[in-house]
């Protein structure tokens, strides 16, 4: 117990200066950008010392390395600052948009398990046949192909071809949000609220997108748990079980895939990076009002300050998902110490 | 990315590169006896690639039209027999720009794949080799990086850097450093503790001769599958930054660019300029994949696990 | 699935019909509202928004470039032509009935100027000051004669602003900074509701001086990008759809007999402009060359479907004083010239001219790279040309033009205020010129635009525009492409669309069946 609790505090410990090495990281890319933001922002009629007086505001007059202490400082203290192009704090589009985003990617990771984790155990238990290297093949090609390509072609059969499921936004015709906003989830809110018409509406927006990352990254998570399925079948237990004239089906999935679900648990941490990375395509192809979409715009218009808190709330996450992921796994595997 | 790799198991002892690349040759003749199906998926990988190979170095005896030719024929044409892949909005032809487009998209990633190693694997055998407070930042570092999606990443510096095909090859470059770091460290690590090693120090070998012959040699093979899987992920990432916008200007038919460009034009129904240029970046992706998978079976030999 | 789907959206349809009362009607684009002051703004979306809930001294009859009387009633300029006086409307209030007189007004300018806002040029380069002459007459001192000072008031920095209301010293970007927490101005309409980026409902002003508008609720709807706006039209989620759509999009809405199509001309010119001082466009032998080539038929016809009309000088077509000058002296895709030119100028197909064409690839909608690719191709038709394309996003692009960066690249305008002065002295006059990154000069072009600018007498200003029209095939600064055509899309039941060249749509107008 010790053993571990020196382990997790060494972990927590860890956590940040790696957060510090990806702060310094953003700061350094974003402060080289070509083109003055300031002059591109007060457009071409701007006289001079306007312009001036901006950047003094904005502290960009100042050293490089007093901004950067500036900087830290700032996100000490949870501020992410104002908005260059328009007048407004960083944190409010983030904030309205980080529940889009995080119910994309959530719902996204529950169709990855969905897919993945049958198919990979299925795989495990016809191992070297025809299943098994077609659904391999499947795992391989998902891996391969592009999220924003699948999107684009669920869009095509599902919402051009098809006409059956919509294929942009969160909500649809008439229905209003402020009718049901609450926390932002709105699979949540719509539920919350009572407005069943509402939810169906949320949900089968939520649908292609969600399918879409769901179907790319499960790839990885039917090759994993085949792995682990191997391995676990293997074991003495289901040895022991099979003796006893338990069904197979049953062995499969009720004993061996329990305990090959833990590491897989762990995988869905490690998977969390290429979730958001994903995700950020996705939202572009499906105009999700998300975070990724909101980094891609206020790219276009060198709102340094939004990007940069977009990316920095982003590693926030990856740090924390991937803290708590090793959190899980040392209290798993008494193995992994420091 | 890639699944974990394992240093070699059965490891005799190598004592140059020409002997561990005929030992690779020997495991190849073996692994087709007793791989069927790796072996297949090996194969059919390296085809992919050598016809993509082929196809981004000769291009004009494959494309029927120039891809920057508006005039190849009727404005958005659906596939037929003249245009097989159809004709987009400036009535180019798709096929020829699918086939020119494999020049830009595999340049760009062996290229990052080759700078990013360049700079990975010799950092990673520093660190690994030289240990102590050099090898606890190094490798602080290269985790903070590794373990942040890395699209993001390379979206900031391809927006810091501007179009340009140096500049998507920087910004696709930077993420896989620590991939390359990683993996050779891990190696390093391993094959330092070996008993070959230690009896090369003993003799008194230079650092300089055992990281030559002894330690590097060894860590060619898993980088070697590392490399082709790579570049099926740069290949992914730079059609992800120019679909996004962020790649390179006009003029140069690209794969990503064509899918941004067509996706305009799918709620009027066109469906050939979004399909075939990913398509093309899907089969291109899987086959450098199928390598690496394939080499990894291969080099790696789980008997035991298969 | 489908038809439960169908049967659920007409039950909330018919809810929606019966507990709503008053009309209202959605209105879908994909432009973004900038903030909320007349100090400040300078986007047409803005300024659109201005038009209904604001009044400017002097308005436009709609759906044209005619000028009428808003809350003055009348005008007259002193024989000078630099002194102009407003006699204002009587007996109107703002809504926190503070009156409005001529005090109003001059608050209002100076604080225009005193804010130095992006658009406050609009005043400052013109007025020198403002005068009370009385409670209902106001007095504009200008700093020089201005002939078409009349257009440059009816713009929205000139709106007359409560001084009860809007901060003297501050910019309001959100109408939650204001007292009472809504917009209100002396227009038709009130904005009651704002979140940025998505929607923005405007209801009717009570207090508004003028005849009430027939729909009572205006709700404006912002989109990503066209796609999207133009799935939403589809699938009945807005009544009318302006700005912006594809080209594509347009021709398969206009085609749909669904909807009803207006297409109407429009303000925005787009254009190339050289940089005449130290790149390689000095010589206007090449700037002459590379304008011949420009066929602007193709372009239109590849790029925009046939969506927009062939510009070939840089007043616009349907503005007076026009002239087709570069028809006339160059035509389109006139590869003979341009190889003349270019021999003349040293160059041939052994030793080719090559140069950089810059574009910006999100600015001015998704188009714009095919734009720059099919005018590669027109330009190499000419074997002495060699072209490189090469594109900056806006912010970057705004910094390469500014220090000289790019040869040639495109641009497109909106016009400030509606006269030829507006779209030539501002690109080939020389301070104009070199805040566009074209860096031209030339005293006797100069001397003519001060002519133009100082002389009221419409016969002179002819003369004057028509003589720089002709200048403009000779130097060419800037080389005209093509003018935009507005397409408004909307439901059979929405009557009342006029939007005229000054891009004002004023919502008033509309009525639904």
């Amino acid at each position: 117990m010790k053993n571990l609790l020196r382990y997790a505090l060494t972990r927590i410990l860890l956590t940040i200066p790696m957060l510090w090495i990806l702060l310094t990281l953003v700061f350094v890319v974003l402060r080289i950008m070509p083109g003055d933001p300031v002059s591109a922002m007060l457009g071409g009629h701007a006289p001079e010392r306007v312009i001036e007086q901006k950047k003094e505001e904005l502290g960009l007059n100042r050293p490089i390395l007093a901004q950067y202490f500036d900087y830290l400082g700032d996100l000490a203290r949870l501020d992410l600052g104002n908005s260059m192009i328009y007048n407004q704090k960083v944190s409010q589009p983030l904030l309205q948009k980080l529940p889009a985003t995080l119910e994309l990617t959530m719902v996204g990771m529950a169709f990855t398990m969905l897919i993945g984790i049958p198919l990979g155990a299925y795989a495990a238990s016809r191992r070297r046949t025809g299943r098994d290297f077609s659904i391999r093949l499947f795992g391989n090609v998902a891996y391969c192909i592009p999220v924003f390509w699948m999107g684009l072609m669920l869009q095509l059969v599902f919402g051009i071809w098809l006409d059956l499921l919509p294929i942009a936004g969160r909500t649809g015709p008439r229905v209003f949000v402020k009718d049901f906003q609450n926390t932002g989830f709105y699979l949540l809110d719509t539920l919350l609220a009572g407005q069943w018409a509402s939810f169906a509406d949320v949900a089968l927006h939520l649908l292609l997108p969600s399918l879409t990352l769901g179907i790319v990254l499960s790839g990885i998570f039917i090759r994993l748990t085949r792995a682990n399925m191997l391995d676990t079948l293997k074991a003495d237990y289901v040895l022991a079980a099979r003796a006893r004239g338990i069904p197979e089906r049953r062995v499969v999935y009720g004993h061996a895939l329990k305990n090959a679900f833990i590491p897989v648990l762990t995988m869905l941490g490690l998977q969390f990076a290429a979730l958001l990375a994903g995700a950020i395509l996705t939202e572009t192809t499906f105009s999700w009002p998300g975070m990724g979409r909101l980094l891609v715009e206020r790219i276009y218009l060198r709102d340094y300050p939004t990007i940069q808190g977009v990316i920095v709330v982003f590693a926030f996450f990856v740090s924390l998902v991937s803290l708590a992921v090793d959190l899980i796994y040392a209290l798993i595997d008494p193995r992994v110490r420091y | 990315m890639a699944s974990p790799m394992t240093p070699p198991k059965a490891a005799g002892t190598r004592f140059s590169v020409a002997g561990g690349l005929a030992r690779l040759l020997a495991r190849f003749s073996a692994a087709h006896r007793k791989y069927g199906v790796e072996w297949w998926i090996l194969i059919t990988g390296a085809a992919l690639i050598l016809f993509a190979i082929y196809m981004a170095s000769f291009p004009a005896t494959l494309a029927r039209y120039d891809p920057l030719d508006q005039e190849a024929g009727p404005q958005m044409a659906t596939p037929s027999r003249a245009h097989p892949m159809g004709t987009d909005n400036l009535s180019r032809d798709v096929l020829s720009r699918m086939i020119h487009g494999s020049r830009t998209i595999l340049g760009v990633a062996f290229a990052a794949a080759i700078l990013s190693s360049l700079i990975g694997i010799p950092l990673g055998l520093l660190s690994g080799f030289a240990g102590g407070p050099l090898d606890r930042v190094l490798s602080l570092v290269m985790d903070s990086i590794y373990s942040f999606p890395g699209l993001i990443l390379a979206i900031a510096f391809a927006a810091m850097l501007g179009p340009g095909v140096v500049n998507i090859t920087l910004s696709v470059a930077v993420i896989y450093i620590p991939t390359y770091f990683r993996l050779v460290r891990g190696q390093t690590l391993s094959i330092k503790e070996e008993l070959y090693v230690e009896a090369a120090r003993a003799i008194g070998a230079p650092r300089r001769t055992i990281l030559g012959r002894y330690i590097f040699p060894n860590v060619i093979a898993t980088v070697v599958v590392v490399f082709s899987l790579n570049i099926a992920d740069a290949i992914m990432t730079e059609a992800a930054l120019s679909y996004i916008g962020l790649g390179l200007p006009a003029g140069i038919p690209d794969w990503g660019m064509d899918l941004s460009m067509g996706k305009k034009f799918l709620p009027s129904g066109v469906w050939w300029m979004i399909t075939f240029p990913g398509a093309m970046i899907s089969l291109l992706a899987l086959g450098f994949t199928m390598l690496g998978e394939g080499l990894s079976e291969i080099l790696n030999p789980r008997l035991l696990e298969k | 699935m489908k038809r439960l789907l169908l049967i659920l959206a007409l039950v909330i349809l018919a809810a929606g019909v019966v507990v709503g009362a008053g009309k209202t009607i959605v209105y879908g684009t994909t432009e973004k509202m900038t903030n909320l002051d007349p100090a400040e703004a300078y986007d047409f979306h803005t300024w659109e928004i201005f038009y209904n809930v604001y009044q400017g001294l002097l308005n436009y009859t709609p759906g044209t470039t005619q000028i009428v009387p808003g809350m003055a009633e009348s005008y007259s300029a002193n024989p000078a032509g630099d002194e102009f006086t407003f006699k204002l409307r009587k007996g109107v209030k703002f809504t926190d009935g503070s009156p409005f007189n001529a005090q109003a007004v001059k608050w209002s300018i100076e604080r225009v100027m005193t804010l130095a806002g992006q658009p406050s040029w609009l005043v400052t380069d013109y007025v020198d000051s403002v005068s009370v002459v009385d409670d209902y007459t106001v007095k504009f001192k200008l700093k020089f004669p201005c002939a078409y000072f009349h257009t440059v008031v009816a713009t929205p920095p000139y709106y007359p602003v409560s001084p009860n209301i809007y901060p003297a010293d501050k910019i309001i970007w959100d109408p939650a900074e204001m007292a009472g927490g809504q917009l209100v101005g002396l227009g038709a309409y009130k904005l009651v509701s704002f979140k940025r980026d998505e929607e923005v409902i405007l209801e009717t002003n009570p207090s508004y001086w003028g005849k009430k508008p027939a729909v009572d609720r205006v709700v404006i709807r912002y989109y990503a990008d066209a796609t999207t706006l133009r799935l939403a039209l589809e699938k009945g989620e807005v009544d009318i759809a302006f700005k912006t759509l594809n080209p594509s999009d347009i021709k398969d809405l206009a085609a749909n007999k669904k909807y009803t199509t207006y297409k109407l001309p429009g303000p925005q010119i787009r254009y190339l402009c050289f940089e005449t001082s130290e790149s390689v466009f000095q010589n206007k032998l090449l700037r002459r060359a590379v304008a011949a080539l420009i066929n602007r038929p193709d372009i239109i016809q590849k790029v925009y479907l046939g969506q927009n009309s062939p510009l070939y000088s840089m007043v616009p077509n349907g503005m007076i004083y026009h002239s087709d000058d570069f028809k006339t002296v160059m035509g389109d895709g006139n590869v003979a010239l341009a190889d003349k030119l270019l021999a003349q100028a040293g160059f041939s197909a052994a030793k080719p001219f090559q140069f950089d064409l810059w574009y910006t690839p999100s600015h001015y909608g998704d188009p714009e790279v095919n734009m720059a690719e099919v005018l590669k191709v027109q330009l190499e038709k000419s074997k002495a040309i060699k072209v490189t394309l090469q594109s900056a996003e806006w912010a970057a692009y705004k910094e390469k033009w500014k220090h000289k960066e790019m040869p040639v690249f495109f641009l497109g305008w909106y016009p400030d205020y509606l006269d030829p002065d507006n779209y030539t002295a501002a690109f080939a006059g020389t301070s104009g010129s070199a805040g566009m990154g074209i860096y031209f000069s030339n005293p006797d072009w100069d001397a003519l635009f001060v002519k133009e600018q100082s002389n009221a007498d419409p016969k002179v200003r002819e003369s004057v525009f028509k003589e720089i029209q002709k200048r403009w095939t000779d130097e060419v600064p800037t080389a005209p492409i093509w003018q935009g055509d507005l397409y408004v899309f909307t439901k059979p039941s929405v009557k009342g669309i006029k939007i005229g060249p000054t891009l004002q749509f004023l919502y008033s107008e509309l009525s639904m069946q």
